[in-house]
């Protein structure tokens, strides 16, 4: 599986990251919030101006053509002029309120009258709390930050009208010149705004005064302040519950689709063998489906490996009739009086026979190794016996390979079955004999490591290719390239050694030596005490 | 009088290959191919041998029942079992069918008339009591080679032909290691390595029953097998 090595090269950006990353546009909700209570409060301010100027025409309205009112100190009657600051005063006083305040000056800049004081009622406390407490906390949490962005509007505590306001007031000079005006000029301290509002008394064709119509506009900065603190406050929260919601969901989906992999991965064991994934069995989602997309591949994968696995058992099984009917015909054969020639076409036709029956033994004994193992007889034996019987035996099994035995002192012992025990030997003999080149000897140790046995052979050779290590010891899987001999190999032997080492409840592999010279084929197994 | 085999067998050329062969070397051949047609016929004259394979048509077992059947008719009648499958070597044993031998169908026709005349000849000296000539005597264990009887310690050993062929081997050169070639020849059988083995767990396992201490034959890791000598008397 080439899968394997790619597999643990995590993504750099996982879909946890992809997900958080996406919900970023979520910020777009506070940008428009905040253009929403900018709106707003453009709108308010408009709303303020126009009602001064409204209140500023108004009073001027009432005062203007009215000569006795606005006497000029040229008349000189101090007790005319007097009264008529008296009934002005009381003009202004019905419409002046707290935060609005209302004066009137006369052309020398001589203030006639003035009601009402710029100390405006405090704004109204916050009415509409959408999270409750929660939001509370968090307002809390994020005053100190709010400190630091704005200064809170104090109410201008303006007793007197400064003189330079009088003097100095631009919109006033407009007002007497003719024309109504307004500004906004800092409140004492500079921390407020206020706004004021001129407007001129006419008296015939000639400007005889003014009037100033003043507002602080703390209510409107106070309102402002108030929705760009629940603006932030109700993002923020609806940010991080989206943000944890999308983080759990996402972790969700990383974690199942984690697990699948992992089971995906280790579905197909390093002995061939497929289970059936379980994650997300049952989920009715997409990951649900491609779970069980994999357990149908997988599940068609095993059907294969067990047709392949059995199919030796199956051809033995059927091609046994056949070929008792062919030898059964050629003894028959044989057994009348042949004329000379035809003797050496039946000896050919046994010789084939034969081969065709070696070749049917080995698919067979693979399947026959299986009735052994189920059957399950073990016993306690030495394997140092079974492994130097064995190999002194090779010497005479395969004259033209020397083997190279060196044993441990200590015993070695193991449960299981030694007749089994030597059956593998023999194979990964003839396996290292098969693939043994030159004079140097196949070496078998037999060693006591760690608590466990450890068994090796290994011979100068022709190296294992890299993909199939995983595999060699599946059934009918062979790296021979080209036939050797007349010997039939169909990739059982190592199949075989496979079954018998987990019958000893060990570990096989193979593996190239470290210099490259050969491969060794090293077998583990627990010692029995 | 001409003997009388009967081989039940529901493959027709094998059947017929079978019967030639038998034929020609002077035996009254019945062929049957499926069970309820070999019973019905056995059951009016019982034969000398039958030959019995295992799977008839579509009864996997056919041959095992069929044999069982048999022997409720006579305990006597020599039965060799006919398999296609190795794995049922071990079904025979297993089920103690009272077969006298089992070979799978692989033989030559030469085993096979070696087996049917040596089952022959075991059944007729069976039934006169004369004296066997041939007693091989190896301390406790003795073999009587005409009638291919075994005894150890007094018991009988109740073994096949093949298996008793496979301890005469072993036993006519005590301490000698046979290796599974020489085996197969001297049983008369071709099968590989692992039926070796298991046939001579079942041998073990035979003489066991007879004698629980019994531990003669040695394995020869990686060589074969052997009988283990006498041990001097202390």
């Amino acid at each position: 599986m080439a899968g394997t090595l790619t597999h643990h090269r995590l993504p750099a950006v996982g879909l946890r990251t992809k997900l958080v990353l996406a919900a970023l546009a979520l910020l777009v909700i506070p940008w428009a919030g905040y253009s929403y209570v900018k709106a707003i409060e453009r709108l308010l301010r408009e709303n303020q101006q126009q009602q001064l100027v409204a209140t500023a025409r108004g009073v001027a309205t009432a005062l203007q053509d009215r000569p006795g009112f606005m006497g000029t100190p040229a008349d000189g009657a101090a007790a005319g002029a007097r009264a008529a600051t008296d009934q002005v005063q009381l003009l202004i006083a019905g419409l002046a309120r707290p935060g609005l305040r209302i004066w009137v000056v006369d052309r020398k800049l001589w203030l006639v009258a003035v009601a009402g004081d710029l100390k405006g009622p405090l704004p109204a406390a916050p009415g509409s709390v959408t999270f409750g407490p929660l939001e509370g906390a968090v307002q809390a949490a994020l005053r100190p930050i709010y400190e630091r962005l704005y200064q809170r509007p104090a109410s201008p505590t303006e007793e007197f009208i400064p003189n330079d306001v009088v003097f100095g007031g631009p919109e006033i000079e407009r007002a007497l010149d003719g024309a109504p005006a307004w500004r906004r000029r800092p409140g004492p301290g500079g921390r407020a705004v206020i706004l004021s509002v001129a407007h001129p008394i006419w008296v015939g064709e000639s400007v005889v005064g003014a009037v100033v119509v003043e507002e602080n506009t703390d209510a409107i900065v106070s309102l402002r302040n108030r929705a760009m603190e629940q603006l932030i406050a109700v993002t923020l929260i609806a940010f991080s519950v989206a943000a944890l919601v999308l983080l759990l969901f996402a972790s969700r989906l990383t974690s199942r689709l984690r697990r699948l992999r992992d089971e995906a991965e280790n579905a197909i064991d390093s002995q061939g063998r497929v289970r059936a994934l379980v994650a997300g069995e049952h989920a009715r989602d997409e990951i649900g489906d491609l779970s069980r997309s994999f357990s149908t591949v997988l599940g068609r994968l095993a059907q294969y490996n067990d047709y392949l696995e059995n199919l030796a058992a199956r051809l033995t099984h059927e091609l046994r009739t056949p070929i008792a009917v062919v030898r059964s015909s050629l003894d028959n054969v044989r057994m009348q009086q042949m004329p000379g020639e035809l003797g050496v076409y039946v000896g050919r036709a046994e010789h084939g026979l034969n081969r065709l029956e070696t070749i049917l033994t080995r698919m067979g004994e693979a399947t026959r190794l299986e009735q052994v193992v189920r059957s399950g007889e073990r016993e306690r034996f030495d394997a140092r016996s079974v492994v130097a019987g064995c190999v002194a035996g090779y010497a005479s099994a395969y004259p033209q390979r020397r083997f190279a035995l060196k044993m441990t002192e200590e015993p070695v012992p193991l449960t299981g079955a030694p007749d089994l025990f030597a059956q593998m030997l023999d194979k990964l003999a003839a396996n290292a004999a098969d693939f043994a080149e030159g004079e140097t000897p196949i070496e078998v140790a037999l060693e006591r490591d760690s608590g466990e046995a450890l068994l090796r052979f290994s011979n100068t050779g022709p190296l294992l290719p890299a993909e199939m290590k995983d595999r060699l010891f599946e059934s009918m899987v062979s790296v021979r390239k080209e036939r050797r001999a007349a010997e039939p190999h169909l990739g059982l032997g190592l199949f075989i050694v496979r079954q018998i080492v987990e019958f000893h409840g060990g570990k096989a592999g193979a593996a190239n030596r470290p210099d490259g010279s050969g491969v060794v084929f090293e077998l583990r197994f627990p010692l029995a005490y | 009088m001409r003997r009388r085999i009967a081989i039940v067998e529901d493959d027709p050329a094998i059947r017929a290959n079978y019967a030639d062969v038998l034929g020609k070397h002077g035996y009254e051949v019945a062929a049957y191919g499926d069970r309820a047609q070999a019973l019905a016929a056995l059951r009016l004259r019982l034969p000398d041998l039958v030959l019995l394979d295992i799977g008839l048509g579509d009864e996997v077992d056919g041959g095992f029942t069929l044999c069982r059947e048999l022997r409720t008719l006579s305990a006597a009648l020599p039965i060799i079992f006919l398999t296609a499958r190795d794995s049922d070597f071990d079904a025979v044993s297993g089920l103690r069918m009272g077969a006298d031998d089992y070979v799978t169908k692989n033989v030559s026709l030469p085993q096979l008339l070696a087996r049917v005349s040596a089952l022959f000849r075991r059944a007729e000296l069976g039934r006169d009591s004369a004296r066997s000539e041939e007693i091989v005597q190896r301390g406790p264990l003795k073999l009587d080679l005409n009638r291919f009887t075994v005894g150890w310690r007094g018991g009988d050993v109740d073994l096949t032909l093949t298996e008793f062929w496979m301890v005469h081997a072993l036993v006519r050169f005590p301490g000698h290691v046979k290796n599974r070639e020489q085996l197969m020849s001297e049983a008369h059988v071709v099968v590989d390595d692992s039926t070796i083995t298991s046939h001579i767990k079942r041998i073990r396992r035979k003489f066991g029953a007879v004698d629980p201490g019994f531990d003669r034959i040695d394995t020869v890791y990686g060589v074969g097998y052997r009988w283990r000598a006498d041990e001097p008397p202390t």
